[in-house]
């Protein structure tokens, strides 16, 4: 079972004034916490590190938590901001990693929620920009055969995609 | 049986538990506090370099000169602390203060054309940009004395806390430099002394979120 948020704002307030047990145990809350948090947000093999990135995050940043707040509003905004910096670098750097199967995935059910959460994203997305980011970016494609599967121009084509991540960033992070 | 994921997670908890050290919270206080006094400083090195505006206690300051000043002290103050708030994580709480507040002095540049139209001719209209570039200089000091306790903090939104950084630094720097500005017509302190605010909000925009990315 996970701590409530009174435990958890109570080992906060202690790890702030430098108790290690206290400390030791709300990292490792927090951790199963934030499992549950990524739980649908990305690919299984992408959780643990996420999770430790946000533990890491915790720690460093722990003087920014206000005992008078609740802890888990201030936790989520950080996990947020981490998953969405995440997001952010799998675009640029590796789009696939973010959409394939691990191979040896933990749950199915989590890999077919993740996808879903993205047709969601993709729904709000104008038709052009959705198929050109689903060619190109998921399905690999090269951009000249996007462009004629879809009838856009090779540089309408770069351009949906360039727009279309754009918004897709930009929803991810005004999502409450 | 721990996996090799839990075993890993585990170091870095045991790591980080052994290092651990009390810390100081950071206070909004703090932030407000340091921004209120760069925006003094940038006031008083403004008042060395341009000398004091007698204008303004003996009454020899125009309306506009109060309500632009005025306006400009409300969108600063709103505006820093917007700056104040983004550097402490939280969600679903994001005040449009600034924004209203933005929304407000936006009336000033249409009235200062308008007095353009009505004055044509019959007086010189006062341009004197150079009071924009000073309110710009003033308006750094701010910036960076916003952008050290951005970096002090965590902010979570980086774009919001690039516009209201770009936003309060230029208000408050108008603010600090408009006060020994002797001119004080509708046009010159309604388009002048606003531009910047337009401008710091555009370069707070681009040049704050990589200094404060965490």
């Amino acid at each position: 079972m996970l701590a409530d948020e009174p435990t958890l704002a109570r080992l906060m307030a202690a790890t702030q004034a430098g108790d290690k047990s206290a400390c030791n145990v709300l990292l490792s809350e927090v951790g199963m916490w934030l499992e549950r948090y990524f739980n649908r947000r990305v690919p299984p093999h992408a959780i643990d590190d996420l999770v430790q990135d946000v533990l890491l995050a915790v720690y460093t940043k722990r003087a920014t938590w206000d005992p008078s707040r609740p802890f888990l509003p201030w936790l989520a905004a950080i996990a947020r901001y981490r998953w969405v910096d995440h997001l952010r670098k799998v675009y640029k750097h590796d789009s696939k990693e973010l959409f394939e199967e691990d191979g040896i995935a933990d749950s199915e059910e989590d890999v077919v929620m993740a996808r879903v959460s993205l047709e969601t994203l993709f729904g709000q997305l104008p038709e052009t920009q959705a198929s050109a980011i689903q060619l190109v970016k998921i399905d690999g494609l090269s951009i000249r055969e996007a462009s004629a599967q879809t009838g856009q121009s090779e540089s309408m084509v770069k351009v949906n995609i360039h727009r279309g991540l754009k918004k897709l960033s930009a929803m991810v992070e005004k999502a409450d | 049986m721990p996996t090799p994921n839990s075993r890993t997670r585990a170091d870095l908890i045991a790591t980080l538990t052994e290092d651990i050290a009390p810390v100081q919270r950071i206070r909004p206080m703090r932030g407000g506090l340091s921004i209120g006094a760069a925006t003094l400083v940038a006031g008083l090195i403004s008042i060395v370099f341009f000398g004091f505006w007698t204008g303004m206690i003996s009454g020899e300051a125009s309306g506009y000169f109060w309500i632009t000043n005025g306006l400009l002290a409300m969108l600063g103050g709103g505006s820093a602390a917007a700056v104040v708030a983004s550097a402490l994580p939280r969600v679903g709480q994001r005040s449009n203060a600034a924004i209203w507040g933005a929304a407000m002095i936006g009336v000033l540049p249409i009235a200062g054309l308008l007095s353009i139209l009505s004055e044509r001719g019959a007086q010189p209209v006062i341009w004197h940009w150079e009071c924009s570039a000073y309110a710009l200089a003033a308006g750094s000091l701010v910036a960076i004395a916003a952008v050290a306790f951005l970096r002090r903090g965590a902010p979570v939104s980086l774009e919001h806390a690039g516009w209201m950084t770009g936003v309060a630094s230029g208000a408050l720097g108008s603010l600090a430099y408009g006060i020994t500005c002797p001119l004080d017509t509708a046009s010159h302190t309604g388009i002048v002394h606003i531009a910047p605010v337009a401008v710091a909000a555009l370069i707070g925009r681009v040049a704050v979120p990589p200094l404060i990315r965490w």
